[in-house]
């Protein structure tokens, strides 16, 4: 008992400091914006759930409002991908992550700057897009060879938000026509694969009520469970990429046996098993291989486009539900497009820090290592978003008797939008680049002598029998 | 001054003519390798720097075992995923010469900071090897004939298809390195004999440890150099640096050998080892003898070699004997005694009978393994016996017991290949001396028409040997005329370039598939890849527990651990007769006498390969009768192998064959869901391509297993074993459940009905009530 109550103790003090401080950085609701007119509209069609409004806000008071809060229910709190925020003539802005005052701390805030602040009794419009990975459960959650793949999508009839708001309309896109339920809160109407909800009109501020829509999706859900990505600048005009990727189709799991022959004989597209996917590399791209731990996988081709390459990859076998995979692709390419010389003399590299591996994909966990040529120095990063920067490592190559050095960073849970560049400044002395071919002449070089001086002299104890007969 | 100065230029011309000599000899053995390094690499070429075929996928994962956890690991290693559920303790049961040669390889690379993945190391070995036996070789064919036969012998094992069936790249397997051991062991053992020095008797020794390290194979040389010195002895040719060399070379060998965990005390213990000590004790006595014979009158040693050695001989004799009833002395192995009659382990053995390798050799294998080589080896022997002396007595020894052993089995062609190249080298040399030497100006173009490596041979041969031949010159020269030198010229070159050819077509056709992947081409030339049994063995290692035991046939044991890393029951290393007999019985039993033995062995997966599809013929199915009759050894009661055939005594796998054949494990795993497949618009459904028949039970219902995975031509095909809850028993919702209600209770003597409370009550023809909300 008395134990019990300690654990209780514990937990109270622990909850008490954690709202410290979240009160201590929370940001307080300015109560005089509204939101004038809010138009989502959900897109189901992929195993991402992406989500686009445009809000129209207002400011009621009497003083400039310069941010605006996005909020987002607790459901979402672990899936939310990718969020970009931009106002009406499509200029981005900055979004960071707050807490609220006034709401509970599991709920995700987004405190937007505005890129001008709104006068009393003016309006201004915003854009807003998010992406969420792992939105869409599979129900029921394993199926046959021959069922349908049919997912679940929980969400909120109304905008959530910290501001009352007064116009709202939601359009919800899903994948096909069949819809198995879907949740009515009138005005509601489905006209083809679309479902509409709403107006909605004069909501209060953090309204929910919860939205549920059973269908059927056969797109591809295909998770990247793992992406290893090594980048290895070379100063003689190459940059090899080889990623090492874990894949594993996250729908609804394979229950009972897999049959070839039926496998066989269903030749229509619309299955939800994975036969193959392509992957988008760079338009220089060359020398592809694509290959895992028992070597080649001989099945993939290569299609150069006009400004890109599409590579089809089929896994050595067509991926079912709850079914996983892993493969190693690897590729150069020029390094001209990519790696520049600054006037100071400093090089700079933009590389990708994450690349396209399938459309709509959804990536768990990436790592990033980025292998810099013998003997830099004076390095600075700068990355497109928030990466956790793991300590640099030590990499040799061949013939490096000195490690180079490699940058390494990671991150979870990213989707396409994540596809960016990161920049790499740092110092190299030129004459580096002929380190290892003046290393390899050296020990040719060596190596000859020492033949030669064995050939000439004469080691043997015994004098040359032929000098004796001569 | 002056008789100085003619001294230093007659010096220097030498050296120049030694210093070309020299050069060419290195050109002509360089190219060697390079030609032998290149004609190894069709596989790698065509397909990709793969592991080949069975074993040496063992070999791989052992040596990529060492390379991660270091040698002493490797040396205690117990393998857990193998012969489930007894395991391997695969330090004590392999040669580890191959693992610690490319381990060592690795290591010294990644000094270097080369960093070559160790699979690539691998892959490359045997071809780089290759090389050094071209060289090894070379040397020990100059110790016995010249420096151009050597030349020769070393060209033909650079490129002989004998040679390259077990050395092409991916082929990672024991022979690889240990024809270069054998090679060099026995250069370095005719060196020894020739100088009597104790330098190169322990250099032989060391290399015998090498080959001992390395392969089984060492056998041969612990039985052949005794035999050497054996004849050598019966011949009259015993001498004081026969007996350093054999003394020296015998118990450093001895002692070295044991150092060897899976060899340890065998070379004491065995009766495949007794050989060489009886050899060790007779060189001593004769040695002790011919100290006595300087000593005694003539009669006195008569009398004592006759008795002594009457005596001394029965002695030996009924210690060995005795010894080895006393079980201290192992008799011989029945791989060994399947030497000596060829029947014996068809009737005794059925595992060793049962891999082709160990079937006796068809004379067309001869010829396709050494073309030109085998009708010319015996003109090499014979100038070998007629010029005999101690160093050619031993390759005498040497090619007739190849010649013996390569006719009992296939697979000791290879101890053959070497002997036939240097006997073919001595004869080649000997009538290119004859035919050619006199006409450098003729014979040029010829010689550069040829190969590069022939060419540069031949060049050698005239600039090298024109001071020896001046004897034979004077005796023969009115006898051939200059026609007909030309034309046996040009015939010899002939025949050198259509060995060529033919080495080259036999190791691109026949001895450079990978054989985990399988080529066809269609009618317009386009390759297909069918890559079916990695699809299995990814799928496998991906989406199976970690723990889980899959139950295949024993060739597949090795692929599945190195490929798939589960755990497997019984492996090619085939050490366990009765645990593969034991597999064999579930295969060929009926399913549920199938799924007793399988859940006794823990089997979570069962994996059979099957060729019907694409028409593969190694496949499972016929194999099967091997496993019936492996099985039938250890179970006679349960199997027999005349159950599996029909009426008139034929293995059919259609409607006719035998009942038993047609419900047994093997053949419902292989046909499950094929009787329904139809393969094109002619054939029936269920048209078997292998065996071309429609099978004979097409409706295949499947208990206690369930299809887990088929490969895209369905070469491989994995079902899951169910758990004894899952079968016969389709799980239903409760709510779904009913329970019967016509049982009668026999114990009530008032045969009441029992009532089950809340039951509903259904009146027929009335709906029954549904409740709204």
């Amino acid at each position: 008992m008395s134990e019990n109550k300690k654990i209780e103790i514990m937990w109270k003090i622990l909850i008490f400091c954690l709202f410290f401080t979240v009160i201590n950085s929370a940001e307080v609701v300015n109560k005089n914006v509204i939101n004038r007119k809010v138009v989502r509209s959900i897109d189901l069609n992929s195993q991402l759930v992406k989500i686009s409004g445009t809000i129209t806000l207002e400011n009621a008071g009497k003083e400039a409002v310069g941010n605006y809060l996005i909020g987002f229910e607790r459901d979402l709190q672990g899936s939310i991908a990718y969020i970009t925020v931009q106002d009406s003539l499509k200029t981005p802005l900055k979004a960071g992550r707050v807490a609220v005052v006034g709401a509970g701390t599991t709920e995700v805030f987004y405190n937007v700057q505005l890129k001008s602040n709104v006068e009393p009794g003016k309006t201004a419009t915003i854009l807003y897009e998010v992406v969420l990975t792992k939105a869409l459960p599979p129900y029921p959650s394993s199926i046959t060879q021959k069922e349908k793949q049919l997912v679940r999508y929980f969400g909120n009839h109304y905008f959530y938000s910290p501001y009352y708001t007064e116009y709202q309309k939601t359009d919800v896109l899903v994948s096909s026509r069949a819809v198995e339920t879907y949740s009515k809160l009138k005005p509601v109407s489905q006209t083809d694969s679309t479902i509409s909800y709403g107006p909605y009109e004069k909501v209060p501020a953090y309204s929910i009520d919860h939205m549920t829509i059973h269908y059927e999706n056969n797109a591809p859900f295909l998770t990247v469970t793992r992406l290893e990505r090594t980048i290895e600048v070379s100063h003689w005009g190459n940059i090899a990429i080889e990623e090492a990727i874990e894949i594993k189709h996250t729908g609804a799991k394979l229950k009972g046996p897999f049959s070839r022959y039926d496998y066989q004989r269903d030749t229509s597209s619309n299955h939800h098993s994975i036969k193959s996917y392509k992957t988008v590399l760079p338009a220089l791209a060359h020398s592809i291989y694509y290959r895992d731990m028992n070597g080649n996988i001989s099945t993939s081709s290569v299609k150069p486009k006009k400004d890109y390459i599409e590579l089809e990859l089929r896994p050595r076998f067509p991926l079912f539900g709850g079914w996983q995979s892993s493969y190693i692709l690897g590729y150069s390419v020029p390094s001209y497009p990519y790696l520049f010389r600054k006037s100071n003399g400093e090089f700079v590299l933009n590389v990708r820090l994450l690349d396209h591996v399938f459309d709509d994909m959804a990536v768990e966990e990436l790592e990033t290592n980025i292998v810099l040529p013998v003997g830099v120095s004076n390095i600075k990063v700068k990355t497109p978003y928030e990466v956790k920067r793991l300590p640099d490592g030590v990499a040799y190559k061949y013939l490096d008797n000195i490690g180079r050095t490699v940058i390494r960073a990671s991150k979870s849970n990213l989707v396409e939008q994540h596809i960016q560049d990161i920049e790499i400044t740092y110092g190299w002395p030129s004459h580096m680049l002929l380190h290892e071919p003046v290393l390899v002449s050296i020990a040719l070089f060596l190596t000859f002598i020492i033949v030669i001086i064995y050939v000439r002299l004469d080691f043997s104890i015994r004098k040359p029998e032929h000098a004796k007969k001569d | 001054m002056s008789q100085a100065g003619t001294k230093k230029g007659a010096v220097s011309k030498i050296n120049k003519n030694v210093a070309i000599n020299s050069l060419i000899v290195f050109v002509v053995l360089l190219l060697a390798w390079v030609a032998g390094f290149a004609s190894r690499l069709f596989a790698v070429i065509r397909f990709e720097s793969i592991i080949h075929e069975f074993d040496p996928w063992f070999n791989y994962r052992a040596t990529a075992y060492m390379v991660k956890h270091g040698f002493y690991n490797f040396l205690n290693w117990f393998d857990e995923r193998a012969w489930y559920p007894l395991g391997r303790i695969v330090g004590g049961t392999v040669y580890p010469g191959l693992m610690l040669t490319s381990g060592s390889i690795h290591y010294i690379l990644h000094l270097l900071h080369i960093n070559v993945h160790i699979r690539d190391i691998c892959v490359f070995l045997a071809p780089i090897f290759s090389g050094l036996t071209a060289i090894s070789t070379y040397f020990l064919t100059k110790e016995l004939w010249s420096t151009g036969a050597g030349l020769f012998a070393a060209c033909f094992i650079a490129i002989v298809p004998g040679y390259i069936s077990r050395s092409v790249a991916g082929s990672y397997d024991n022979e690889g390195i240990a024809i270069f051991a054998l090679q060099f062991t026995y250069f370095l053992w005719i060196k020894s004999v020739k100088t009597g020095s104790v330098f190169w008797a322990v250099a032989a020794s060391l290399s015998y440890f090498y080959m001992v390290s390395a392969w089984g194979g060492y056998v041969f040389i612990i039985n052949l150099i005794p035999l050497h010195v054996f004849v050598l002895l019966l011949m009259g040719r015993f001498s004081n640096r026969l007996f350093t060399s054999y003394t020296t070379f015998y118990i450093l060998g001895l002692v070295m050998s044991m150092q060897i965990p899976f060899v340890g005390f065998q070379p004491i213990r065995t009766s495949e080892h007794m050989a060489a000590a009886g050899v060790f004790a007779l060189l001593f006595a004769v040695a002790v003898l011919k100290y006595l014979q300087s000593m005694l009158s003539k009669s006195e040693f008569k009398s004592l070699v006759i008795f002594g050695g009457l005596i001394a001989a029965a002695v030996v004799f009924v210690t060995v004997v005795l010894l080895t009833y006393a079980g201290y002395i192992a008799p011989w192995s029945g791989r060994f005694y399947s030497l000596w009659d060829t029947g014996y382990a068809k009737i005794h053995i059925p595992i060793i009978a049962s891999v082709s390798e160990h079937q006796p050799t068809t004379w067309f294998s001869f010829f396709f393994d050494l073309h030109v080589l085998i009708p010319t080896f015996p003109a090499g022997l014979w100038y070998c016996i007629k010029n005999v002396n101690d160093e050619r007595v031993f390759v005498i020894l040497y090619a007739l017991s190849a010649v013996y052993f390569a006719g009992v089995m296939v697979r000791l062609m290879l101890t053959l290949t070497p002997v036939v190249c240097m006997l073919s080298g001595v004869a080649f040399s000997v009538i290119l001396e004859l035919f050619v030497k006199d006409e450098d100006s003729n014979s040029h173009p010829d010689t550069e028409n040829d190969e590069t490596s022939h060419g540069g041979k031949r060049l050698y041969d005239k600039a090298g040997k024109v001071p020896k031949i001046i004897k034979h010159e004077s005796k023969e020269q009115d006898a051939i005329g200059p026609n007909l030198r030309s034309i046996a010229a040009v015939v010899f070159v002939l025949l050198l370039m259509l060995f060529a050819v033919h080495c080259t077509w036999v190791t691109s056709n026949a001895y450079s598939s990978p054989s985990i992947v399988l080529a066809s081409y269609g009618s317009d030339g386009t390759r297909q890849i069918l890559d079916d049994f990695r699809e299995a063995y990814f799928w496998l290692s991906q989406n199976t527990a970690d723990d889980a035991r899959v139950m295949s046939w024993w060739d597949y044991g090795y692929q599945i651990a190195g490929m798939a890393n589960r755990t497997t029951l019984v492996d090619n290393n085939t050490w366990n007769n009765s645990h593969i007999a034991l597999v064999g019985k579930a295969m060929s039993s009926n399913e549920s006498a199938a799924y007793e033995i399988m859940t006794a062995l823990d089997v979570d997966y069962v994996l059979v390969i099957f060729g019907g599809v694409i028409g593969y013929s190694g496949d499972d199915i016929n194999k099967f009768l091997w496993m019936v009759r492996i099985a039938e050894g250890e179970h006679p009661k349960d199997i027999k192998e005349s159950d599996y055939f029909t009426e008139h005594g034929e293995f059919r796998v259609d409607a006719e064959g035998s009942p038993t054949l047609l419900n047994c494990l093997m053949y419902k795993l292989s046909y499950y869901k094929f009787g329904e497949l139809k393969l094109d618009y002619r054939t029936a459904s269920g048209y078997d391509r292998t065996r071309n028949a429609v099978i004979g039970n097409k409706d295949i219902q499947l208990t206690y297993l369930e299809e887990a995975y088929t490969t895209e031509h369905w070469l491989v095909r994995i079902y899951r074993v169910k758990k004894p809850d899952e079968f016969n028993r389709p799980r239903i919702p409760v709510a779904n459940r009913v329970i019967k209600s016509t049982f009668v209770s026999k114990k009530n003597s008032k045969r009441k009905k029992g009532v089950i409370k809340n039951k509903p009550v259904i009146v027929k023809g009335k709906k029954p009530a549904v409740k709204t909300q």
